[in-house]
């Protein structure tokens, strides 16, 4: 209740900001020394936070749907390509990771790569696999790698840290039970990563998303909610309300997501929660 | 019966390179089934190193090591011991019970088995009223029994401790060692504790094993024969007089302080640990890491 509560003051704290720079602010911007410092306050540059909500119940075009349920189609569109990412991504890094923290060779050699992956810019990435579709597999799927291929960094790195976590005692009594790797894995590493991997999946479940709605503006994919924000940004000048209903789309699912992760999290961190320490 | 073996045991570390250590030489050790003992000696003289040979843990690079009458090797995968550190090293995510329940879910001991002998290990340790909390919920010392219960989970014919209690205060330490005894006692356990308490050596053993370091080697074997082990015990004139010789063993020959002047002292020090256990016991244990 009292975590609502707290989003809900967030928010309203943020539409204060909003509307209040709009009160407050130059209407052309604060220009200091042929620099402009603060944005520009008019309604074309920022749109009231009613307008925006507004434009949601209006029709897209004449006589077309209403903005609301376009927006939302278009997250569903991006939630489903970004879901796929995800869990591709994710299963790839664990993957990486437990390879890595077995093989000593393969941490050396692969993690300096793993770490590249994520400075080549996403945009120059995204055409080469575009270049993929449309043979084997539906443009959506490119769209997909391109949100596994943000979203397994996060994974990997931090899954290898969690792996590695188990101090030295906790080896030893494993090997003193005469458990190999495997067991090793499943009865000590695995459960001592979790608290590594939740704060990894929610960063991966963000990079999904930056991946999903950069790939479909990229790759010129169609029906999502990255095609929308583009769409709709066209007419700014026209409706500078519409493009703020797609973006509010796209935070929504980015909310989504982040949900998603912690409600995996909940049931397998129970242990966590209980923190009352009995003495005696 | 002999319970623990090793016969002309070294250990080098990181044999050939520069920062090769030469950690255990020469290392002859009989330990009878049954029997307490205790390795005891300043920092750096390999005793947890020679905890960590018997245990298999680690490889000795010469002699050999046999335990219940097999290599260490052998002895590991057949859990003929259970271990416990100087950290509890409880898994945070089980509960006490599965925790406690670890080496026998590993051995492919049926549900029902598991839970009876948890039951029974907690109820040993006295803490069977906290079967279902975490290890984050409870005290150090409650932690240290739950690792004595796991580590005994599996009935083993020898228990090796590498200071399970270095990381207490006196009072709990001294009712754990009690409690300890007690249950090596009615399980017949044979006990291989690393300490570097001379007070906790001589309470416990049934022989003390003195080591030096540099390199790590068995510098005296001293037989204790207490009447009783129990809080009288630790007043009795044959506890002083064994604490007196494990540390004359530790400051080595040469050293030869007083024998008169030495045994007052540990009088004193060992009738006010008993009357109000304080920071001053570590005393003796400084003494002797500080000794020639």
């Amino acid at each position: 209740m009292r975590r609502v509560l707290s989003a809900l003051a967030g928010l309203v704290a943020l539409i204060a900001l909003w509307e209040g720079y709009k009160a407050v602010g130059n209407p052309d911007g604060t220009v200091l020394l042929g620099v402009r410092v603060l944005p520009r306050a008019d309604d074309l540059s920022m749109p009231h936070v009613s307008e925006m909500l507004s434009r949601l119940g209006r029709p897209e075009l004449t006589g077309g749907r209403p903005v609301w349920q376009v927006v939302l189609s278009a997250s569903l569109f991006t939630l489903g390509i970004t879901t796929v990412g995800f869990l591709v991504g994710a299963v790839v890094g664990l993957l990486l990771a437990v390879a890595m923290q077995r093989f000593r060779i393969i941490e050396r050699g692969l993690l300096p790569y793993v770490i590249l992956s994520q400075t080549v810019p996403l945009v120059a990435l995204a055409p080469l696999i575009a270049g993929w579709s449309g043979t084997i597999w539906p443009a959506w799927m490119t769209v997909a790698v391109i949100a596994a291929y943000l979203a397994f960094f996060p994974v990997a790195v931090g899954m290898l840290r969690g792996l590695q976590s188990p101090q030295a005692a906790g080896v030893e009594l494993m090997r003193s039970y005469a458990a190999g790797w495997w067991r090793t894995l499943v009865k000590l590493r695995l459960p001592a990563s979790l608290p590594y991997l939740f704060p990894a999946l929610r960063l991966a479940g963000a990079a999904a998303v930056v991946g999903a709605v950069v790939g479909e503006i990229s790759t010129g994919t169609r029906g999502g909610i990255g095609r929308l924000i583009i769409e709709y940004s066209r007419e700014a000048t026209s409706d500078p309300a519409k493009v703020y209903t797609a973006m509010l789309g796209a935070a929504l699912l980015g909310l989504v997501v982040a949900a998603l992760v912690t409600l995996l999290e909940l049931p397998l961190m129970r242990h966590r929660r209980r923190v009352s320490v009995v003495t005696m | 019966m002999t319970a623990v073996s090793l016969a002309n045991v070294t250990k080098v570390f990181n044999q050939g390179r520069p920062d090769e250590v030469t950690a255990l030489s020469g290392i002859n050790l009989v330990i009878g089934a049954g029997r307490f003992v205790s390795l005891i000696g300043p920092s750096g003289c390999g005793k947890s190193t020679l905890l960590r040979l018997i245990a298999d843990l680690i490889p000795a690079s010469s002699g050999t090591v046999e335990v219940a009458g097999k290599p260490a090797t052998k002895a590991r995968l057949d859990q003929e011991y259970g271990i416990a550190f100087q950290q509890a090293g409880l898994f945070e995510w089980r509960t006490v019970q599965r925790n406690v329940e670890l080496p026998l879910e590993l051995r492919g001991a049926s549900r029902a088995e598991r839970k009876a002998r948890a039951a029974e290990m907690l109820a040993l340790v006295g803490l069977a009223d906290f079967a279902g909390h975490y290890p984050a919920q409870l005290s150090g010392g409650m932690q240290q029994r739950v690792a004595i219960a796991r580590a005994l989970a599996v009935h083993p014919p020898l228990l090796l401790m590498d200071e399970p209690f270095g990381a207490l205060d006196e009072m709990t330490r001294e009712r754990l060692q009690s409690e300890l005894l007690a249950i090596c006692a009615k399980t017949g356990t044979s006990t291989v504790f690393v300490t570097h308490s001379i007070s906790e050596a001589v309470f416990l053993s049934d022989q003390v094993v003195v080591m030096s370091p540099r390199p790590g080697r068995i510098t005296a074997t001293i037989d204790v024969d207490l009447p009783s082990r129990d809080d009288a015990a630790r007043q009795s004139p044959a506890y002083f007089d064994a604490i007196t010789a494990v540390r004359r063993s530790l400051r080595g020959s040469d050293a030869a302080p007083d024998t008169a002047t030495a045994r007052d002292a540990d009088a004193a020090r060992g009738a006010g640990a008993v009357a109000a256990p304080s920071s001053r016991t570590p005393g003796p244990v400084s003494d002797a890491a500080t000794a020639p």
